[in-house]
């Protein structure tokens, strides 16, 4: 099998974390529609097979990789080899003497962990790639434990194969906000991408999974939050009331915010919160009702038909009226 | 019955003018176009009161679709929401 790794150009250190995300997103997009199975554990970075993609793009791996630098259009580096880890390092233009310190942010685990492993490795004299993938799997795992074996495992030039996503249709939400929107109009900017979002035609009625709360900052720079959903839904009352707490980390005044779907479920039909809580407070209001009439007019002034024998043939049996229940 | 409770589709007397066989031809002087539907409800007949209904459902004149029957225990008639 081989890898291609993509690498959203420099300009991209530039910018925040948010634009990064949604070019990474626009990137992913594009390698889609050229047809990858593309996979992003990070922004800026974008994993791909290039087997399959032969065939329709020239027949070598040069011409995917053409193909695949057009698409994203912007600044981004590309480069294949037989695993993710060795397509990143070829991407990245790191060449042989890879340093271990190459693999910190490579190993499934934290950067500070990762940083710590290489670290150790350095002291004892393990500087490059090469010198880690000497050592036998024995002495690495007594020493650093799993870590330890996935970082000789990518030294060794042995990795996981990419783990597409299921490709999706963009589906997002954005609405510029009045300067200093806060508290209320923030909750109604909120209220308004939710419906704005459940109303995109391309939900075709389907679940939301996850969602992605952004905003642009009014003094620069931006924020954004991923938020997972603990079932499957398409009620605008249930998003609200999940995205709602988030809007509180608002690091400062928004002049934007974005709602995307990232991730989406079946189809269902579940306003089940919104209608049980119309009917119990239309319930507790016609109580109410009911006894202020009561109160006022006295306990004949309101009656209900009381069904007797509704299927009598004798029409005076099938149902009597009856004084309205205090407690209804 | 209880106190407070008031049956619902309880007969009204009506003033009905029927032909020689018994069906009617105006209800309260308005002139019966047609007899829509005919039936019969017998209850009690083993008691002392027994419930015996000659129920016409009628298309008047003016309009108006009603229903009557003439009781064959009083002869009287009466209309009624069915």
């Amino acid at each position: 099998m081989e890898i291609a790794c993509a690498l959203l150009g420099e300009d991209t250190l530039a910018l925040d974390s948010v634009e990064i995300a949604e070019r990474t997103e626009r990137a992913l997009r594009e390698l889609e529609g050229i047809g990858a199975a593309v996979e992003s554990e990070r922004p800026g970075e974008v994993f791909f097979a290039l087997d399959g993609l032969r065939g329709l793009h020239g027949g070598d791996a040069a011409g995917v990789l053409r193909a695949a630098r057009a698409a994203i259009g912007a600044a981004v580096r590309i480069a294949s080899g037989p695993t993710r880890f060795d397509a990143w390092l070829r991407a990245s233009g790191r060449r042989a003497p890879v340093p271990v310190s190459a693999l910190a942010g490579r190993l499934g685990v934290s950067e500070r962990e990762g940083a710590e492993l290489t670290a150790a490795l350095r002291r004892l004299g393990i500087e490059t790639l090469a010198d880690l993938a000497a050592l036998s799997p024995d002495r690495i795992a007594d020493r650093f434990g799993p870590v330890g074996l996935r970082a000789l495992r990518l030294a060794r030039g042995e990795d996981d194969p990419p783990q597409p996503r299921a490709a999706h249709e963009e589906l997002a939400a954005d609405l510029e906000l009045p300067e200093g929107a806060a508290g209320a109009q923030l909750d109604r900017a909120l209220e308004l991408l939710v419906d704005r979002l459940l109303a995109d035609p391309r939900r075709r009625g389907r679940t939301v999974l996850a969602l992605r709360l952004g905003a642009l900052l009014s003094a620069g720079g931006s924020w954004s939050v991923d938020q997972g959903l603990a079932r499957p839904t398409a009620s605008a009352l249930a998003l609200r009331s999940v995205l709602g707490p988030r809007l509180e980390a608002l690091p400062g005044p928004a002049s934007s915010l974005r709602l995307r779907a990232l991730s989406l479920g079946p189809r269902v039909g579940d306003q089940l919160e919104l209608s049980l809580r119309g009917e119990e407070h239309r319930r507790r209001r016609l109580g109410e009702a009911i006894r202020e009439v009561r109160a006022a007019q006295g306990g004949e002034a309101l009656l209900e038909v009381l069904p007797l024998d509704p299927r009598s043939r004798f029409p005076e049996r099938r149902a009597v009226l009856t004084p309205t229940a205090p407690s209804r | 019955m209880s106190p407070g409770l008031r049956r619902l589709y309880m007969p009204r007397p009506v003033a009905v003018e029927a032909d020689a066989g018994g069906r009617p031809v105006a209800v309260e002087g308005v002139a019966v176009e047609a007899i829509r539907e005919e039936w019969l409800l017998e209850d009690r007949w083993w008691t002392l009161k027994p419930m015996r209904r000659h129920y016409f459902e009628l298309a008047l004149a003016d309009g108006r679709d009603l229903t009557v029957f003439r009781s064959a225990v009083s002869g009287r008639w009466y209309r009624q929401r069915a």
